[in-house]
């Protein structure tokens, strides 16, 4: 008895506060905001002859693919450089707390750091690259969809690749000495013990990455939010920023109700994925 | 091998180190600087005003109290909701799909997109007139800080042996005296890390701040910080020093406690040394 006692206070706040809300969105997304009356799936249909949705659809895909793909391999090939020619204690520490540093700081800051980094009249990165001799004029990043999809993408990427380094670095080191040196023993150098013996250590690790990267980047919103507003135009508008203006700019909470539950429905997916790979880590 | 492991070392160095120099230089810089370009590598001189100006001149003291209010909140209810479901599933006997059902649903939290919450609940919190409240933010923190809490709360649970408060329960004494006079003199240590990780956390937060509050009355740090940060006019110091305030926080504490971090991030997953 007490066990089920102790757990209904919680229980209970989940459902008011969880449970509730979510129930709510279904409600919401079945009426006119405005006027409250009920209109079916009206919400729905509304969204497939939304051309800003598809485009802030297709903005999201660009973006996780490119946030994912870019942080797992950096971060994998960073683990694998650190742990095969750092030896000594201290230079690793020095190393872990390096990473660790942008990955704890606020989002928003993020954002603030990037925004003194790539604006054009105080901004450092255009005056380095001119040093360098990349360039000649200035680059406008936040102006252009193209470099502004950069932009944000970068902020990302630094601030997420050192979770993924810090992940594999962890996971190369509980590999078993005596299997890598009966590996070596066997002739296995570089990219075949990477292959046959580390990877298999680190698959799991790297599923569970995959979907917390997966989970992060698809939601994504503060620094994109203060780095350039979901511009130039919609460019780096994603399904949170869309979202949003749907619902607190224009007030169709209705309408944006009906597409957060397509974006609840994908995060339950990555949430199954969670699941089902990786039952031993998180199941238990 | 070696040479080129140190040299992208290096090179990251700069990557990472040089964005952090470039904020808080400009957190220090008087006006002066900005009229130039480029802007001098070296501040021309060091100055606090811009802090000043921030917290003083805008009132950010007082985003700065609204922060430590909702994340107290937050740590204190987090913890305290989350022991309520560790320690069932991990000292009492329960059955093993009830244990795994509840911290699979508490771990669903960390899945659940805020902004599918936010649209709900800013209508709700509307209709009862809790728009622009503190109390609302202290909630919605609550809620979202329980899968680190409850995950972390269970990994120390877990490491404290039956035995301990075996001893005390054939002396005697109840569960929940054993509870609070041999348990949680064990866990202080670790209620600390969790303590920590949960407020760094709910410091970090944007969305729900930004959308459910209005005015000074209830804003967080960071939704003053990004209020900095307009279309036209950036004051440069200003919105640098507002950022160099908003990011310590969470690294100073997070590096104290920093052999958890990790490990909490991925709910157990990866164990650490460092």
């Amino acid at each position: 008895m007490t066990p089920y006692l102790l757990v209904a206070p919680p229980v209970l706040l989940l459902a008011a506060l969880v449970i509730y809300p979510l129930v709510y969105n279904v409600v919401l997304s079945l009426r006119n905001y405005r006027t409250g009356e009920f209109v079916g799936l009206h919400n729905f249909a509304r969204a497939f002859d939304d051309p800003l949705f598809f485009a802030s659809l297709r903005a999201t895909g660009v973006y996780v693919s490119w946030a994912l793909a870019t942080e797992i391999l950096l971060g994998l090939a960073l683990a694998l450089l650190v742990h095969r020619t750092i030896r000594s204690g201290w230079a690793r520490t020095l190393i872990y707390v390096l990473f660790f540093i942008p990955m704890v700081t606020p989002p928003v800051v993020a954002g603030v750091i990037a925004r003194l980094m790539y604006s054009p009249n105080y901004g450092v990165i255009n005056v380095a690259l001119a040093k360098l001799g990349l360039i000649d004029t200035e680059i406008l990043w936040l102006s252009e969809p193209g470099t502004a999809m950069f932009a944000v993408l970068s902020v990302d990427v630094w601030q997420w690749m050192p979770f993924v380094f810090l992940v594999c670095f962890a996971g190369l080191q509980s590999v078993p000495m005596d299997t890598v040196e009966a590996a070596r023993v066997d002739g296995a150098g570089g990219w075949r013990l990477f292959r046959h013996v580390e990877l298999p250590y680190l698959r799991s690790l790297l599923m569970l990455v995959v979907v917390f990267r997966f989970t992060d980047t698809f939601r994504v919103f503060d620094h994109v939010q203060v780095l350039t507003g979901g511009g130039p135009g919609a460019s780096t508008e994603f399904l949170s920023l869309y979202l949003y203006r749907i619902a607190f700019k224009f007030f169709n909470l209705s309408y944006a109700a009906a597409l957060s539950l397509f974006v609840l429905a994908v995060a339950s997916v990555a949430f199954a994925v969670l699941g089902r790979y990786l039952g031993k880590e998180v199941g238990e | 091998m070696r040479t080129v492991g140190v040299v992208v070392l290096a090179l990251l160095a700069v990557v990472y180190l040089f964005p952090f120099y470039w904020m808080v230089t400009t957190a220090v810089r008087p006006l002066a600087d900005f009229y130039q370009f480029p802007a001098p590598i070296f501040p021309s001189e060091v100055t606090l005003e811009p802090f000043s100006s921030v917290m003083i001149g805008r009132q950010f003291v007082t985003l700065l109290r609204n922060s430590l209010i909702a994340c107290l909140g937050a740590v204190v209810f987090g913890i305290a909701i989350g022991m309520l479901i560790a320690y069932p599933v991990t000292r009492l006997p329960v059955p093993p799909a009830f244990r795994r059902g509840l911290l699979n649903w508490i771990l669903s939290l960390r899945f659940l997109p805020p902004i599918v919450v936010v649209i709900p609940f800013f209508d709700i919190i509307r209709r009862l007139g809790l728009y622009d409240a503190l109390g609302s933010l202290v909630l919605l923190y609550t809620v979202f800080s329980l899968p680190f809490a409850t995950w972390m709360l269970r990994g120390f649970l877990l490491e404290v042996p039956l035995e301990i408060e075996e001893a005390a329960l054939i002396d005697g004494a109840s569960r929940l005296r054993a509870f609070f006079t041999v348990l949680l003199p064990q866990l202080a240590p670790a209620l600390l890390a969790t303590a920590v990780i949960t407020f760094a956390l709910a410091w970090s937060e944007f969305m729900f701040g930004f959308i459910l509050t209005a005015t000074q009355r209830s804003q967080t740090f960071p939704i003053g910080v990004a209020s900095l940060v307009t279309q036209f006019q950036i004051i440069w110091n200003e919105m640098a020093a507002a950022g160099t305030v908003a990011a310590i926080v969470p690294i100073l504490l997070l590096l104290f406690a920093r052999r958890y971090v990790v490990t909490a991030l991925t709910f157990g997953a990866v164990r650490e040394k460092a």
